[in-house]
């Protein structure tokens, strides 16, 4: 394809990476880059993605990373999947960044972007490679920024947060590589779809045993109970503007690796159950944590888990629909999910007690009816994108006849429903103290940016219906992506 | 095979320290064991007896007798991508014992899970 030229996906990873590394040089020379590098970045990436976007949902972009053919090269995959998330990605991304601008006062500055961007790097390599042994290597990166950034705010118990994080997310990296170890040494090969063809090489108990690694270490960083211990310590401890992007990005890309790599490697219905049962246990579990949270942002942690239980759940059905709900379901938290943290963070501050939001409605009005509308929007009330995302769960699992999963997803539904609505009435009904203050253009700006996503989506659920159509089938034809990437 | 069981019990006397261990920095230095474990199970696998490095250095060497280049790579960077990951853990271990002087966790009660 000339006519892209110079565009490609591996601008994705290599722009964000490129500017970290710029930016101590830049701050050298003045300090006010420190501030706009990091947006001019996300920007470009923006660019990328809509010029590629729309020719990915034809084709996938399958590009060979320094002219080495797979499967002894790297290969970046820029299918519809991928090329939604990356997307996604980016614009939460510039919109963590917009949120920064004003409401990010913590120096060091100038690490705390350089941070930002390898983090979102990372998670954009994890959905775009082709090569386990490469996202192994983004998981890595994520991961470190992840630890950094949750223990960035110097005070309080910030850096034991940091700590238990690395303590489990440097087991969930070692895990996956010894399934990659494991494959390796039995397929020779460590290109994903290489290795898609050549499973039967490997004996069945074995592949039992990989999958093992693979999920308890895709499942850590994706938060699938009962590995996500660490969770609500670091999403709490973290700044704000991180917890947004941990709920939309890194748990986002952790789960995108396993859906793709079992999908591609282990596509058993004995896997398949196993996972979406996990993840209607951690649905279960999470809510009712969550029920019993004082803490604002422990109570967004413990429902960020239990939403992406739910994305598992639906994923685990493994049909045409389950996957399209999961999708849906994992969009629609990231952007919903991605706001409530921004919208508290702007009305609450750091100490995120419950009682910090008595009398917001009067307050803030603006930041206070967003809340609600995330806060309805993640319970599922029409017309907000939560509905039409739990609609397509709840359809799926009614396909396949699920009748009891739909009956524990309404439940939860419900408990859901009480702890949201226990927040939102905080806002309206208690009287607060009456001080006055402003929120910066800035954090508005962002948090307005998620809402309109979301009435967007609700409003007009049938404009991403064919994105999220498409990213399904590229999950589930595995055959489609063999052949596309060992073409030529 | 004898490669394949020293990996194994490294990583094992790893576990036991993060599991067991009450100090930070032994921990860390168990999480490093681990790593370490992991490693040396990569090379394990590439490995043949009597290989020589994987070039082309003189006349007549054929490919199976070189020893696999790509787990050594692969490594290469896991290597790396241990230090990073126990450079950061050591540097909280800095500021919970800056915070808290102690490094003993039964004592730090914010660790506890």
């Amino acid at each position: 394809m000339p006519e892209l030229f110079p565009l490609s996906p591996v601008h994705y990873v290599a722009a964000p990476l490129l500017a970290a590394f710029l930016l101590p040089l830049v701050a050298k020379l003045s300090r006010s880059f420190i501030k706009i590098l990091p947006g001019l970045t996300f920007l470009y990436v923006l660019y990328v993605s809509a010029v590629l976007f729309p020719h990915a949902l034809q084709s996938p972009i399958i590009e060979q990373i320094a002219g080495w053919a797979p499967p002894l090269g790297i290969n970046l995959y820029y299918g519809p999947m991928a090329g939604l998330f990356a997307s996604l990605f980016s614009a939460l991304g510039f919109i963590v960044w917009l949120y920064s601008l004003t409401q990010m006062k913590q120096e060091p500055l100038d690490r705390f972007y350089i941070l930002l961007m390898m983090l979102v790097a990372g998670a954009t390599g994890i959905v775009l490679t082709g090569d386990i042994f490469n996202l192994f290597v983004f998981m890595e990166i994520t991961a470190i920024s992840a630890f950094s950034l949750t223990a960035f705010l110097r005070e309080d118990d910030k850096a034991e947060a940091g700590f238990k994080y690395i303590l489990i997310g440097s087991l969930a990296s070692t895990f996956v590589l010894l399934g990659i170890a494991v494959l390796y040494s039995y397929t020779g090969t460590l290109n994903l779809a290489d290795l898609a063809l050549s499973m039967e090489k490997v004996p069945l108990s074995v592949r039992v045993i990989v999958f093992g690694l693979f999920l308890v270490g895709f499942g850590i960083e994706a938060e699938i109970f009962p590995l996500n211990g660490w969770a609500p310590d670091a999403y709490s401890a973290a700044p704000a503007p991180v917890s947004a992007l941990f709920a939309g990005i890194t748990v986002k890309a952790a789960l995108y690796a396993l859906a793709r790599v079992t999908i591609l490697l282990f596509p058993f219905a004995g896997s398949m159950a196993l996972i979406s049962i996990l993840g209607l246990v951690t649905l279960v579990i999470s809510e009712l944590a969550a029920l019993h949270q004082k803490n604002l942002f422990r109570m967004l942690a413990y429902s960020s888990m239990g939403q992406v239980g739910l994305a598992i759940a639906a994923l685990g059905l493994f049909t045409a629909e389950g996957v399209y709900a999961a999708l849906f379901a994992m969009i629609n938290h990231a952007i919903v999910k991605g706001m409530l943290f921004l919208a508290v963070f702007a009305m609450a501050g750091g100490s995120a007690n419950l009682d910090n939001l008595n009398g917001m409605g009067r307050k803030k009005p603006v930041l206070s009816f967003m809340f609600t509308l995330g806060a309805f929007a993640i319970i599922g009330l029409p017309p907000f994108s939560g509905f039409w995302s739990k609609l397509s769960v709840l359809t799926a699992m009614g396909q396949t006849g699920n009748y009891i999963m739909i009956a524990i997803v309404l439940a939860t539904t419900i408990v859901e429903a009480t702890y949201y609505l226990r927040a939102t009435g905080r806002l309206y009904l208690s009287e607060g103290s009456p001080v006055e203050s402003k929120t910066p253009l800035s954090a508005i700006a962002a948090v307005a940016v998620l809402a309109a996503g979301i009435l967007w989506i609700g409003f007009f659920p049938g404009s991403i219906d064919e994105i999220l159509t498409a990213g399904a089938q590229d999950l589930l034809d595995t055959a489609k992506y063999t052949e596309g990437v060992l073409k030529d | 095979m004898i490669y394949y069981i020293v990996s194994i019990i490294v990583m094992l006397i790893g576990l036991y320290a993060v599991l067991m261990k009450k100090n930070l920095i032994k921990i860390v230095v168990g999480l490093s064991l681990i790593d370490s474990g992991t490693h040396l199970l990569l090379v394990a696998i590439g490995f043949i007896k009597g290989g020589t490095a994987p070039i082309y250095s003189e006349p007549g060497l054929t490919a199976d007798a070189m020893v696999d280049p790509v787990p050594q790579a692969l490594v290469l960077t896991a290597i790396v991508i241990g230090v990073a990951v126990t450079a950061v853990a050591l540097a909280m271990v800095i500021r919970i014992y800056a915070q808290h002087k102690t490094l003993d966790i039964r004592k730090i009660r914010s660790l506890k899970w």
